[in-house]
């Protein structure tokens, strides 16, 4: 009897995971997975799914949000499966990797061609890989410096007009000096270590090219040898660790550090523009990061959507891309989020990306070739995954020469495991 | 043993254990062998490259990967230090709430209430608690307990610390499982040995050597046991409080399994990590059998 | 040592690891009730334990930013499962081990034995290739299925029925019960102690399942509460206070249905193997 009872249940339970499948013949269902990033962005995205839905009746998006921590992971997982969502939203630099295991549809006959135009270059050329289009963002991103102008001034420092002329390393290291000099603490800077995973390498491996070094020879991404472990790139990461060790960095436990007045400057990204310009008004600067040599550069890329190949309805979701680039989409997801937005129309439309407007740095960067994109290889996961360990040893004060060696084979070993990463059809 | 009841109808046991050993079998014993498979080839999560054989290859790779030798080194550290400390600290609870006054169950409520913490929720509060800074609370505690010569440390971050920290939500959250297990066995040691021990002029201390331990000791070396099994296996707070950092100062077996297999992918490699995992456990199972059985016939 | 002075020592013993004990328990209870600027400003003195000018503002915040009651009816689901088609399906086995006599039993409980000490961990590698290649991932029936049966709780049973009385199925065999019948009306209400150890202690062990759910799942229609308080904590934006209020939340059920269960447990774990 009671033994009926389970397989009842358990039956019902299968029966229950089943039933999604039972859909009314004319209607596209759409499985679409985002990554949970910030609230306002998830918000904006919710709406506009909701606003998709009600807008026509043959296509239902069903959104499915994904910690941001495991993103990658749980794909893999799912791709294992056989059970990767219609349209799938990563983070840019995965997409080599995701295109060389096979699970993307190109989009270049999918998209209009007026539509491919319109995109912004560093989006265009982030979604390209081996001649063909794969991915599109609604926004790309901006790294910089936010800045307290009032605690500036009182330090009696020059604030950078522009990337071309950015703090050198050693002026930066005088600007923290004498903020610190003013502040209890002696904490003035915030580089957001309350995040983990990918902002590690996003935010920081720009101070290795503009060192002179980088994540990977970009000849032919065959090594990281001699690259990452380069004496430019052990320098930009001592100047790195010197911050730490110096006791310039708040850890930002409560992720208020530079909100609650604690910090005088803030290494982040576009998102943090709204919360910021709210609770400073004009007091906000926004300059760009310091130059350790070569030119201040700056990350770029951000999270993109592409359709994979499991799903049975491409020009259903291609439906879904199109709406949400639509100017007017782009510019709601852009006011959330603070994001460069990603066409040419939703950029002069902006009322925060023109000229003279706030955050212009954001768009000379990416336009001026002071932002640089991360490997287009299909080892970017190992490469990132190494450069975050590497990154969590020096800002604890580990030895640099050390972690990066340590990074670098690793790399090296997992392109030679993967015979150099080649094309399979 | 007793002899079991003479029935030889083995379609009925078969009928009364096949569900619990089919579940056995499937879900346990064939992704074991699965496993020591995985761990001789190359496989790689979504890799569209062809499966390898590469014999002991992901063996001696994670063996010369100094974060996997680190790995098991803080595994063994963790046992040797959150094993005793734990038991201890358990036992003395037990001792002291062994007895009918007012307020103990009160009190064994108490030490009890952290085990229906689920460790992720241990760990995200205690990364509260850990808060670096003279704000942070511990930092204030310890402040307070030194008398004002404690400097504040990042402990998550800290080289030194971050182990320790780790072990520390450990012990507040499993002490009062074994307890409890205690107390249980505690309560079963028949009152007249003490009664006869006191007529004998037995001091407590006494008692407690030569009476409290030894019948005890089936229960404790249960409970170093699952203690043992349990640390061997540290991931959530690990996942959730320092990933492994910093440099590898926190990294367990489970952790580099875990990041092996899903942050890169690496299947096999991760695969022969839970082989050794394996291994070290029914190590630690045999030994733990042996000095249970000399110790018995010592007595 | 004098006796006047051993009870007051006693308590104060007690009292001292009580506060050590609790101290974490008050501070998210606390917290849980401020402004999310207040909980770390005010970690560092009494104040932690002390929510002046209380507001429900983060439990409210829980409920807005996620679906709480989902998670926890998951959970609840896939524990009540586990925990109730494992006492059957254990039980039967401890019983078939203990009490009958059949071809392969030696073999097979030894084989039990041994499979008894293979953590989940060093299985759920290959597991969950084996899962994703049926197809399973991402549901219920993935969380409950592979522990259903557990050797651990066979073991449990088995060395209870062990020492029962065999008296007790003597009589029920004169009468011509067969084995299943005198399973279920005489062994079964003579063995509650034993079954409400193994269902707390595999509560226990599932109810803050992490790793599992963590490798299986993605969407928030199946995932359990450990997994949403994880996901909750690297959800920006960061807001200690609502982390809190979602932890109070999550224990709280749990929490009183320890307080009402927790004689039951102590006196079936006094009565089973566990104590040696």
């Amino acid at each position: 009897m009671w033994k009926y009872l389970l397989i009842g249940s358990l039956a019902l339970v299968i029966g229950c995971s089943d039933q999604q499948d039972h859909q009314s013949p004319d209607l596209a269902v759409l499985m679409v997975w985002a990554h949970a990033g910030q609230a306002a962005e998830r918000k904006v995205l919710e709406q506009q799914v909701k606003r998709f839905n009600s807008l026509q009746t043959e296509i239902q998006v069903q959104l499915t949000f994904i910690p941001e921590q495991s993103y990658n992971a749980q794909v893999q997982a799912a791709a294992v499966a056989g059970e990767l969502p219609d349209m799938l939203e990563f983070d840019g630099p995965f997409l080599y990797n995701y295109v060389w295991q096979g699970h993307l549809e190109p989009l270049d006959k999918l998209l209009s061609a007026k539509l491919q135009e319109e995109l912004l270059p560093s989006i265009q050329k982030q979604g390209h890989y081996l001649g063909k289009f794969y991915a599109v963002g609604t926004f790309d991103s901006g790294l910089g410096l936010y800045a307290r102008r009032s605690a500036l001034k009182d330090s009696g420092v020059q604030i950078p007009s522009g990337p071309d002329n950015a703090w050198t390393d050693d002026e930066f290291a005088t600007v923290l000096a004498a903020l610190a000099s003013r502040d209890p603490d002696g904490r003035v800077l915030d580089l957001k270590l309350n995040y983990s995973g990918e902002w590690f390498t996003y935010a920081f491996s720009p101070l290795l090219q503009s060192a002179g070094g980088d994540l990977i020879d970009r000849n032919d991404y065959q090594s990281a040898e001699g690259v990452l472990n380069s004496p430019q790139s052990v320098r930009a990461m001592k100047a790195l660790q010197h911050w730490f060790t110096r006791g310039y960095i708040d850890s930002n436990v409560d992720d208020a550090a530079f909100v609650s007045g604690r910090v005088a400057l803030s290494w982040a990204g576009h998102w943090e523009y709204s919360r910021y310009a709210e609770a400073l008004g004009s007091d906000l600067a926004l300059l760009p990061l310091p130059d350790l040599g070569k030119g201040s550069r700056t990350g770029q890329g951000s999270w993109v959507w592409g359709i994979t190949k499991h799903s049975k309805n491409p020009q259903a979701v291609v439906r879904l891309l199109e709406f949400l680039l639509q100017p007017n989409e782009v510019l709601v997801m852009a006011a959330a989020n603070g994001a460069v937005p990603a066409t040419r129309t939703a950029i002069a439309r902006s009322p925060l990306y023109g000229d003279k407007e706030p955050l212009q740095l954001f768009t000379r960067q990416l336009q001026g070739g002071f932002s640089v994109p991360r490997p287009q290889t299909p080892a970017y996961p190992v490469i990132t995954s190494a450069f975050q360990q590497a990154f969590i040893d020096i800002r604890n004060g580990g030895d640099i020469q050390n972690a990066l060696d340590k990074a670098a084979a690793e790399i090296d070993q997992d392109i030679r495991d993967n015979k150099g990463y080649p094309q399979v059809d | 043993m007793r002899q079991p009841l003479l029935d030889s109808r083995n379609f009925t046991a078969a009928f009364m254990s096949a569900p619990a050993l089919v579940g056995l079998l499937l879900f346990v014993a064939v992704p074991f062998l699965f496993a020591v498979a995985l761990s001789f080839t190359n496989l790689r999560l979504g890799s569209p490259l062809p499966l390898e054989w590469m014999g002991f290859e992901q063996y001696r790779r994670i063996f010369s990967d100094p974060s996997f030798v680190r790995a098991l080194l803080n595994n063994l550290v963790f046992v040797v230090v959150v094993v005793p400390l734990q038991t201890v600290l358990a036992l003395v609870l037990a001792l002291l709430l062994n007895r009918r006054f007012y307020g103990t169950t009160w009190f064994r409520t108490l030490f009890f209430m952290p085990v229906v913490f689920p460790l992720s929720l241990v760990a995200v509060v205690w990364v509260l608690i850990f808060a670096p800074g003279p704000n942070g609370m511990m930092n204030a505690f310890l402040d307070l307990v030194s008398l004002g010569s404690w400097t504040p440390r990042d402990f998550l971050h800290d080289p030194y610390f971050a182990l320790p920290a780790i072990m520390l939500t450990s012990i507040w959250q499993g002490t009062g499982f074994q307890m409890v297990i205690l107390l249980a066995g505690l309560q079963a040691v028949p009152a007249e040995l003490y009664e006869a021990a006191a007529i004998d002029g037995a001091g407590r201390r006494q008692q407690f050597w030569h009476i409290t331990l030894p019948q005890l000791r089936n229960t404790l070396i249960f409970v170093v046991l699952v203690t043992t099994i349990l640390a061997f296996r540290l991931f959530d707070q690990v996942q959730i409080m320092t990933q492994g950092g910093p440099y590898d100062a926190s990294t367990t077996v489970m952790f580099e399994t875990v990041e092996a297999a899903f942050a890169r992918q690496q299947v096999a490699r991760g695969a022969a990590m839970t082989v050794i995992l394996f291994l070290v456990v029914l190590l630690i199972t045999w030994l733990q059998r042996r000095v249970a059985r000399q110790e018995r016939e010592v007595t | 040592m004098t006796h006047r002075l051993f009870v007051p020592m006693i308590y104060l013993c007690l009292l001292l690891f009580g506060l050590l004990f609790i101290s974490p328990i008050g501070f998210m209870l606390a917290g849980s009730l401020k402004p999310d600027a207040r909980v770390l400003v005010e970690a560092g003195d009494w104040r932690a334990f002390w929510p002046a000018g209380v507001t429900l503002d983060n439990y409210r915040d829980v409920f807005a930013r996620v679906d709480f009651a989902r998670y926890l009816l998951n959970s609840l689901f896939i524990n009540g499962m586990i925990v109730g088609a494992g006492l059957l399906v254990n039980s039967l086995a401890g019983y078939a081990f203990a009490r009958l006599l059949w071809r392969g039993r030696e073999l097979l409980f030894g084989l039990v034995l041994a499979v008894m000490i293979i953590p989940l961990e060093a299985i759920a590698v290959p597991l969950f290739y084996m899962v994703s290649l049926v197809g399973w991932r991402d549901t219920y029936l993935v969380q409950i299925l592979p522990f259903i049966a557990n050797a651990f709780s066979v073991y449990l049973f088995y060395t209870y029925f062990i020492g029962l009385p065999r008296e007790l199925e003597e009589a029920a065999r004169i009468d011509g019960a067969g084995v299943l019948r005198t399973y279920f009306s005489i062994i079964l209400p003579n063995a509650k102690p034993v079954f409400a150890t193994v269902a707390i202690l595999t509560f226990l062990s599932q109810w803050g399942a992490f790793l599992w759910p963590l490798m299986v799942t993605s969407s928030e229609t199946v995932r359990p509460l450990p997994l949403a308080i994880a996901t909750f904590h690297s959800l920006p934006p960061l807001q200690w206070g609502d982390i809190l209020a979602f932890g109070v939340m999550m224990v709280l059920p749990i929490l009183v249905v320890f307080l009402l269960f927790q004689r039951w447990f102590v006196r079936g774990v006094a009565h089973t193997g566990i104590k040696g």
